[in-house]
């Protein structure tokens, strides 16, 4: 019997009996995105599931291969439209390796590098929130979490000119310094946060419909998790402390205290748990860069890969002619190949950069935690009730633009 | 077809920048081939590489062989493992360089998450996994001609370098006998008579 080509193909040779065939999506409200999961009930119960994904492929691997250095980073961001900042946070990185000017990126841009991507977890975290809360039927925390999305997109606003994608960052530092007011704000909104906590925490946390939806429901041994190489809070909801900003601290991430939650019970309310804990946390890192921040430029002084400040083009013939030469046809980067890796909100994010020592990046292959997150459904579903699926989904947290790039 | 613009600022340079600086980053770095890649992979994996963070291809077009199938692999403790027992673990980068036309043993028996992963480096590169259970397109429709992250593949599709017009707009206007370019009031009318009089 054939099992593969076609969407429908991989149903073929499923066992027979009372089975029936029910495709989610791909318009389905509560997949978050684009997802259409073939599922095989029996009854209520899921017998077998399979994600088709790809619906929202733009090729953005291959259009980085086609742009400069610094305009890749700026079709990478939309890939996890929901934390932008972490993608190029990972790029910059890599491509900063491979220039090999990690040790000279000023302290400042380093530290409001880390600050933003903090901040970013926990806006991510909230669009999580508020729409793993209607999954469940419960409009209201929506509301309040967009809310709080609301207040960090407008630091992002403030500080890169754009509230989702603002090609903030740059390789060898920041596009321009934080303006005036942005730390009054930020303050604001440290003490406003464990107030803010409180109240979604309030809301869903200890809400006996929720408990009961995901307590015991798609559990995920810590065996399997690795064995399908799930990363970041799905991986800590089974109680596998691996977290990148430990493990492999970039950007400053050893001079910070902070805890990395983990729940042994591997269900979805642990996974759940655990986002909440780390929104904290996140927000404990953000206090800490804040009271640190230090004073000084925030991109490289190094006119090979920096356009030189504004005021300097006017007055030197060289440092106009290396505007002219970056804003041209960029910069180059020695021929080499590495892998960098961030904890974005989803996970382990890495991208495998290799360069011919070209000014376009000869292949940018990423690692993306969604991915690798929502595959392990066709094992999380199994025995669930139908009901249940987007429960299974929802605390996957996937991000489509990732997914399928 | 007209050449990628990826094409021309390489020429026939010959390409391999993972051979010329091979350790920028902390991975441990080994170069197989495709005949010894599934034994050690599952040597690697008995030794404590439980998870494989990665497959990803890369196209150097005129190297030989043509491809790199890279595979991350991490160790992490089997099972539940605190921060300070996971510590800094052990990252490595198995590279298989691989022509056109040869398949590659499949990993997913070994690792489950390599399921989609093949099947990623299958659609965008060509690259056919041997004993896959499901080998087919992921990200691109089935119905899709050729492996748009290959090199020679033109960066908006075959054929596509220019912004398309339209079907029906090429045929009226070749019907009408007016260049492709534009499409004349006149032309239009007489087109439409000539319609009308065939379907009347």
């Amino acid at each position: 019997m054939t099992t593969t080509h076609g969407p429908l193909g991989v149903m073929e040779g499923a066992t027979s009996g009372n089975q029936m065939v029910l495709s989610m999506g791909p318009q389905h409200p509560s997949t978050h995105g684009v997802l259409q999961v073939l599922t095989e009930i029996e009854g209520e119960v899921i017998t077998k599931a399979d994600p088709e994904i790809g619906y929202l492929h733009t090729g953005i691997e291959k259009s980085a291969e086609n742009l400069f250095w610094s305009q890749a980073s700026t079709v990478i961001e939309r890939m996890d439209y929901l934390s932008p900042l972490t993608n190029a946070m990972c790029y910059v990185l890599g491509v900063e390796k491979l220039l090999g000017i990690t040790d000279r990126i000023p302290e400042r841009a380093q530290q409001l590098r880390v600050l933003l991507c903090e901040l970013s977890r926990i806006a991510s975290h909230c669009v999580w929130l508020g729409t793993g809360g209607i999954d469940l039927g419960a409009i209201s925390p929506f509301f309040y979490a967009f809310d709080m999305r609301e207040n960090i997109l407008d630091l992002f606003e403030a500080s890169g000119g754009a509230r989702m994608h603002p090609n903030y960052l740059r390789v060898g530092g920041l596009r321009d310094d934080i303006p005036h007011g942005f730390l009054d704000r930020l303050d604001d909104l440290i003490k406003k946060f464990p107030g803010r906590m409180r109240e979604l925490r309030r809301l869903l946390q200890n809400n006996p419909i929720v408990q009961d939806r995901m307590i015991d429901v798609a559990v995920l041994e810590p065996e399997e998790a690795l064995a399908w190489n799930v990363s970041g809070p799905v991986l800590r909801g089974s109680g596998i402390a691996y977290d990148v900003r430990k493990a492999f601290p970039y950007s400053g991430y050893e001079k910070y205290e902070f805890d990395v939650p983990t729940r042994t019970e591997g269900d979805a309310y642990a996974r759940f748990l655990v986002r909440l804990d780390e929104m904290d946390e996140a927000m404990r890192i953000v206090a800490q860069v804040r009271k640190q921040l230090v004073q000084g430029p925030v991109m490289i002084d190094d006119t090979k890969v920096a356009p030189p400040p504004k005021e300097a083009i006017a007055l030197s013939m060289e440092a106009l002619i290396h505007h002219f030469k970056i804003v041209s046809e960029g910069f180059r980067v020695p021929p080499g190949d590495v892998y960098q890796a961030v904890e974005g909100p989803r996970g382990e994010l890495g991208y495998y950069i290799v360069s011919n020592g070209e000014n376009r990046p000869w292949r940018v292959r990423t690692r993306p935690p969604s991915m690798y997150n929502l595959q392990v459904l066709k094992k999380l579903a199994i025995g669930e009730l139908i009901a249940d699926m987007v429960v299974c989904i929802g605390s996957l947290d996937p991000v489509f633009g990732e997914v399928d790039r | 077809m007209p050449p990628s613009p990826q094409a021309p600022p390489l020429g026939n340079r010959a390409l391999d920048p993972t051979a010329v600086r091979p350790a920028i980053d902390d991975a441990l770095i080994e170069r197989i081939e495709p005949s010894a890649l599934r034994s050690r992979l599952q040597a690697l994996r008995g030794d404590g590489f439980t998870v494989l963070l990665d497959i990803g291809g890369v196209d150097y077009l005129d190297r030989k062989p043509r491809f790199d199938v890279v595979y991350h692999l991490l160790k992490l403790p089997a099972t539940v493992a605190s921060v300070a027992a996971i510590g800094t673990p052990v990252r490595m980068r198995v590279l298989c360089g691989i022509d056109d036309g040869i398949a590659l043993p499949t990993v997913s028996d070994i690792w489950p998450s390599a399921n989609w992963a093949e099947r990623e480096v299958y659609d965008l590169f060509g690259i056919t996994f041997e004993g896959h259970p499901d080998l087919r397109r992921i990200q691109m429709p089935a119905d899709w001609e050729g492996h748009p992250l290959r090199k020679d593949y033109p960066l908006r599709g075959p054929g596509l370098e220019k912004t398309p017009r339209p079907d029906f707009a090429l045929k009226s206007n070749v019907l009408a006998g007016t260049p492709p370019s534009g499409k004349t009031a006149a032309a239009l009318a007489r087109q439409i008579a000539k319609i009308r009089g065939q379907s009347s």
